[in-house]
């Protein structure tokens, strides 16, 4: 790879990590586990970059290879598993934590959407950030009525976790 | 206005709330290894074919294939070799082929299928491996028991004896265990190998499959 690929590898994900760090948000919840989520896919659209034709926008081109790492791709390494493993561990979230007050309400909302499995929070992420039904179906390799149908079950489980 | 929306409206305002990465980090972070999961998968694969040859080039010069040499089965053991060889070339060629195809700009779906196919080739080879472990145990036995004078020796003092069911039945339990044993252990390995680093793609996997059912 030469320098100048290099260079402009870095700048662009430079200008575009918020991406990455997102991805991380959704996946992870520790510090530790975080940075090596965010190594990884790092490492990963540096690899696929030199065949990146600038046909997509990057930022497009970043949410597939950010998801495909955090879904697929990405082993959990010791560190992150010790702290940051919610798979096995199942919280209710009681009732009086569900405050008014917007602070309290978007914490209580982060811990409900980390307890979504990894392909249900693939398209929390997309349609936080505004993608429509075609592009969760492309991103994801599923049909468009079926990840409207999902997100639409996901709503629902939400308000159930919530509202237990 | 439903929970979601309200996540939308914080997610997309908080831009400065996450770390800021400077030019430096990110370039020293290119630079570092992958520790991915197709990483390993290729490794690990690399290390499979690799097994079966050594175990293929150990075979020989041990005390057990000057026995087979001296039984004068060249006839069977080269075209066996040349098959095991062409075998070894046609699936080491699939999974290369297969691993190239393994892209991160796939859809999701895609990505998990060409790991699975990759995987699956190397899966192949192993049981075909098994299955000629078996094969060859069984024509081995067989044409010992036709060829070897040793054997022959063995037979007759227990034909003499009148104990010619029970030294054919111990034969034949030895070579069932070692090859109960022997494969036992190998699915093992695999078992926990491919259980651990696969268990999260496939749950996924199928969670996608699932959803387009």
């Amino acid at each position: 790879m030469n320098k100048e690929l290099e260079h402009s590898f870095v700048e662009l994900l430079e200008k575009h990590q918020n991406i990455v760090h997102k991805v991380c948000r959704l996946y992870t919840n520790n510090y530790d586990a975080h940075n090596d989520l965010f190594q990884e896919i790092t490492i990963q659209l540096w690899k696929a970059y030199p065949k990146f034709r600038g046909d997509a926008k990057f930022s497009t081109w970043m949410y597939r290879v950010g998801l495909n790492t955090a879904i697929t791709l990405y082993r959990k390494s010791k560190r992150s598993i010790k702290t940051q493993d919610f798979e096995g561990v199942e919280f209710k979230i009681k009732a009086e934590d569900y405050d008014d007050t917007e602070e309290q309400q978007l914490k209580v909302l982060y811990k409900a959407v980390h307890q979504l499995n990894d392909i249900e929070k693939a398209l929390v992420f997309l349609y936080l950030e505004d993608k429509d039904y075609r592009e969760i179906s492309e991103t994801l390799g599923i049909s468009e009525v079926n990840a409207r149908v999902k997100m639409n079950r996901i709503k629902t489980k939400l308000r159930t976790i919530l509202n237990p | 206005m439903d929970e979601l929306d309200i996540l939308k409206k914080d997610w997309n305002k908080g831009n400065d709330k996450y770390p800021k990465l400077s030019y430096n980090e990110i370039y020293k972070m290119i630079l570092k290894k992958s520790s991915s999961i197709v990483k390993w998968i290729f490794i690990i694969s690399i290390l499979e074919f690799a097994f079966w040859l050594a175990i293929s080039f150990s075979f020989k010069g041990t005390s057990y294939s000057g026995k087979l040499e001296a039984l004068d089965i060249n006839h069977i053991l080269i075209p066996f070799s040349i098959i095991s060889y062409g075998v070894l070339l046609y699936f080491f060629y699939l999974f290369y082929k297969n691993y190239k195809n393994i892209s991160a700009t796939d859809s999701s779906k895609t990505l998990m299928e060409n790991i699975i196919k990759t995987r699956k080739t190397v899966k192949y080879y192993v049981i075909f491996n098994l299955v000629s472990l078996v094969i060859g145990a069984v024509i081995g036995a067989l044409y010992g028991f036709n060829h070897n004078p040793e054997f022959s020796n063995k037979l007759d003092l227990a034909t003499a004896n009148g104990e010619v069911f029970k030294f054919y039945a111990v034969i034949i339990i030895v070579i069932i265990l070692v090859l109960a044993v022997v494969i036992g252990v190998l699915l093992l390995f695999y078992w926990l190998i491919y259980g651990i680093l696969l268990k999260r793609l496939n749950r996924n996997y199928k969670e996608l499959k699932k959803l387009d059912a």
